[in-house]
């Protein structure tokens, strides 16, 4: 399965699962990653990282690692 | 002054506590019905303590206010959240609210809808308040509070802070149930960690989101007419409120740019330390010719008397050297504060999160250094944002490294001494290369530590970087001017009152005992004559037997006793090295009418006594300037340090390591340039 780590920019896609392994994974689904909702890469920083997504009408700002944790389809 | 604003006269009032997200507009509220001026910015993270206050008389209703920094969950992921999270469940002070009001920005329903059910199930009294919905209004949108007061069973209003809109109806109804009896004050924490709460949850906030969220009217005009009224049920017209910001992301494309982020980044942060000079230049020559005018209209008036000396010396001299200064320093809050309020920040912190991750800091130490450059208490606090403790402890120690604003004057002071002040643009550039040898330093240090210490710190936490990037605005410039303007008024009040006693014990210390020394007055015009006696004067002086002691550690790194008391007496504010050295080199003597270049020219004028040679020259001033990069002259700094790692094991470090580090940087900087040939 892809993670949001893999996505290219301008593709809109629907998470599917959040693995609950990573110990970020909480503070991801609090902050509106969760399965089902729609995300979409929006700019990845020098360095390839962090990677920053727009979810729920806003933009978050993530580490390539945390992003991996988010699955989608 | 840092301290936050906690009126402590009536703890038996009711509590009312502000909790919501970070930047849903919860300070803004709070300023308004409190009167305060708390600071606002564009950057999630910048309320990291809480804050209290009594509503203010016209709303009649006696209750204490509370604002907390912001929180996505009951459970907290960083200090900052744990302040917030405490202050509604055991406050030490202040206890269980009485009422819990509750923002959310109208334009993030969904995410900010989590925290208000979780408070809602915890069985705290909740009001809520939908900010922004200005904002939302520009998608064509807007939250029918009715509907959703129906499904929270929670009053709702519609709040703008800025403005007051929306505010006499939220205190009718906040009078009203202060009135009421609390049912029981038993609070359980509804905190949900399960990904089958979260989807339970989120589910039923997409279902409430799915019937409040109503066209705006003004839209709805244009819309046919069968639209009117409908609910958006279909997930189209619901994405209208899932649209970011189109010219954020523009604006993103550039300043987030893979190749071109780092480049931008690096121009408009030299562009921020650089243009502090710059602009303040025009000010500044004003207050120094002021202060020059003062000291001659001063001593021509009272001749040469002691009260003239005290007064032209101690008072004028002393202080105004440093006052000379505040331009700069108003600036530097001005520049700062703009950025802050630009949206920028998160921005930064993203863009050297991976860099600063390498060394055992993070992307979220970028917003405390930065504000490290104003001062380092507050930076200190601001770490609070920080998840991991080991990134949050290695921040707090390299901070002092951040020149802070008492250190502008000092290089003001040195930067004019080697360039002349018509040329501010190399000053300009000098200062903003001191900030990034600051700031090279400070990454050294991490480094170092950070490969010490894993030595010695085995526990592994969760490093982790997530940030919430706010929409970029033009910053209010009237905001941004009366935060400067508040700031400087405050740096003015603590510091004012240091520089002007610590100026007047260095003038008893120089004065005193006072003797007139016999010279031999035969081949000497009457000038040379003073000057003779002042000289003669000021070595016997107290100061000068103060002196003595240092005179073999200042020796080495090329300067005498004379800065070394300078040196010695900017532990009490380094600000006070500059009115030392106006003190001690009797700046008066000369009838300039800037005081600053009076200074320089007597500080031109100095010589080693021992050898006859300039005191200061090119290598001893980039030696102090060194000297003060890294030396950790601030007490205040040391406390607050002690207060937020819990222990003395790091400030004590940081002064032993830092000072001694400023020795000895000083005294490479010295011999080598010398040894290279730069005097
Ligand atoms: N457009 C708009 N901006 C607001 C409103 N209320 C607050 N703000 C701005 O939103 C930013 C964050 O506000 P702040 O009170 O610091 O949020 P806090 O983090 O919850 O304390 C500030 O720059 C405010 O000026 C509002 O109703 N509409
Ligand atoms: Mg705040």
């Amino acid at each position: 399965m892809r993670t949001a780590a893999e996505l290219k920019f301008g593709e809109k896609v629907i998470i599917n699962d959040v693995d609950t392994e990573h110990p970020s994974s909480r503070r991801i689904m609090e902050i509106g990653f969760t399965p089902g909702q729609e995300i979409e890469l929006i700019n990845i920083s020098a360095f390839n990282d962090p990677m920053a997504f727009s979810v729920r009408g806003t933009i978050i700002a993530l580490r390539r690692n945390e992003a991996h944790c988010i699955k989608i389809m | 002054m840092y301290k936050n604003y906690v009126d402590t006269s009536a703890d038996t009032f009711p509590l009312i506590t502000l909790v919501g997200p970070p930047n849903s507009g919860k300070t803004t509220l709070f300023n308004y019905l409190s009167g305060k001026k708390l600071k606002t910015v564009n950057y999630p993270g910048s309320t990291v303590d809480y804050s209290v206050c009594r509503i203010q008389e016209k709303y009649n209703i006696n209750a204490n206010l509370l604002d907390s920094p912001g929180i996505i969950s009951l459970i907290p992921g960083s200090p900052d959240e744990q302040v917030a999270v405490s202050s509604l469940y055991a406050h030490p002070k202040f206890g269980v609210p009485d009422i819990v009001i509750t923002t959310i920005d109208a334009s993030q329903l969904s995410r900010h809808l989590l925290l208000t059910k979780q408070l809602l199930e915890s069985g705290f009294r909740v009001v809520v308040v939908l900010t922004m919905t200005d904002i939302l209004k520009k998608k064509g949108l807007q939250v029918s509070a009715s509907r959703l007061k129906a499904e929270l069973n929670a009053p709702v209003f519609v709040v703008d802070g800025r403005t007051g809109e929306g505010i006499p109806q939220l205190m009718n109804k906040i009078g009203k149930l202060l009135k009421k009896d609390q049912l029981n004050t038993d609070r359980k924490i509804s905190a949900i960690t399960e990904k089958k709460d979260f989807l339970k949850f989120y589910g039923e906030i997409e279902k409430i989101e799915n019937k409040v969220l109503v066209p705006d009217p003004d839209k709805k005009k244009i819309a046919k007419a069968n639209r009117k009224l409908r609910i958006l049920t279909d997930p189209s017209a619901k994405k209208d409120c899932y649209k970011i910001d189109s010219t954020t992301v523009k604006i993103d494309k550039y300043l987030l740019n893979k190749n071109w982020g780092l480049f931008f980044f690096f121009i408009i942060m030299s562009l921020t330390f650089s243009s502090i000079f710059w602009l303040a230049q025009p000010l500044m020559n004003l207050v120094d010719s002021f202060f020059g005018m003062m000291n001659v209209m001063f001593s021509g008036l009272l001749g040469t008397t002691w009260y003239s000396d005290l007064i032209s010396n101690g008072l004028i001299s002393g202080t105004g050297a440093v006052l000379v200064f505040v331009p700069q320093i108003a600036m530097l809050f001005l520049i700062l504060g703009l950025l802050e309020d630009s949206g920028y920040l998160a921005r930064g912190a993203m863009l050297v999160d991976k860099p600063l991750s390498r060394i055992g800091l993070n992307g979220k130490s970028f917003v405390p250094m930065l504000s490290g450059f104003a001062c380092a208490i507050p930076a200190m606090m601001a770490a609070r944002t920080i998840p991991n403790r080991k990134e949050r402890l290695l921040t707090i120690f390299i901070l002092p490294l951040m020149s802070c604003s008492a250190r502008l004057p000092v290089y003001a002071l040195l930067i004019a001494f080697i360039i002349p002040p018509e040329n501010s643009f190399a000053g300009g550039v000098v200062l903003a290369s001191i900030y990034l040898f600051g700031i090279i330093s400070s990454i050294l240090i991490a480094g170092l530590i950070n490969k010490f210490r894993d030595k010695i710190i085995k526990a592994e936490d969760n490093s982790s970087f997530i940030l919430e990037l706010p929409a970029y605005r033009l910053p209010k410039m009237k905001v941004v001017v009366h935060n400067a303007f508040i700031s400087t008024k405050l740096y003015l009040r603590k510091a004012g009152p240091i520089i002007l006693a610590f100026s007047l014990i260095i003038w008893l210390l120089t004065y005193f005992p006072n003797y007139n020394p016999e010279i031999d007055a035969k081949d000497l015009s009457k000038v040379e004559y003073v000057k003779l006696q002042e000289t003669e004067r000021l070595s016997g002086s107290y100061a000068a037997m103060l002196g003595k002691f240092i005179q073999p550690v200042m020796e080495p790194i090329g300067m005498d006793w004379r800065v070394g008391v300078s040196l010695i007496s900017a532990f009490a504010a380094r600000e006070v090295f500059v009115s030392s050295l106006a003190l001690i080199f009797k700046v008066t003597d000369d009838d300039d009418t800037h005081l600053q270049n009076s200074i320089i020219s007597a500080m031109r004028n100095a010589r080693v006594e021992s050898s006859g040679e300039k005191l200061f020259t090119t290598a001893t001033i980039a030696g102090l300037i060194v000297f003060f990069i890294f030396a950790l002259q601030c007490i205040s700094t040391i406390a607050v340090s002690r207060k937020e790692t819990g222990g003395w094991r790091i400030p004590v470090l940081q002064v032993v390591i830092f000072t001694s580090l400023a020795f000895c940087m000083t005294f490479i900087t010295v011999n080598g340039l010398r040894f290279i040939g730069i005097q």
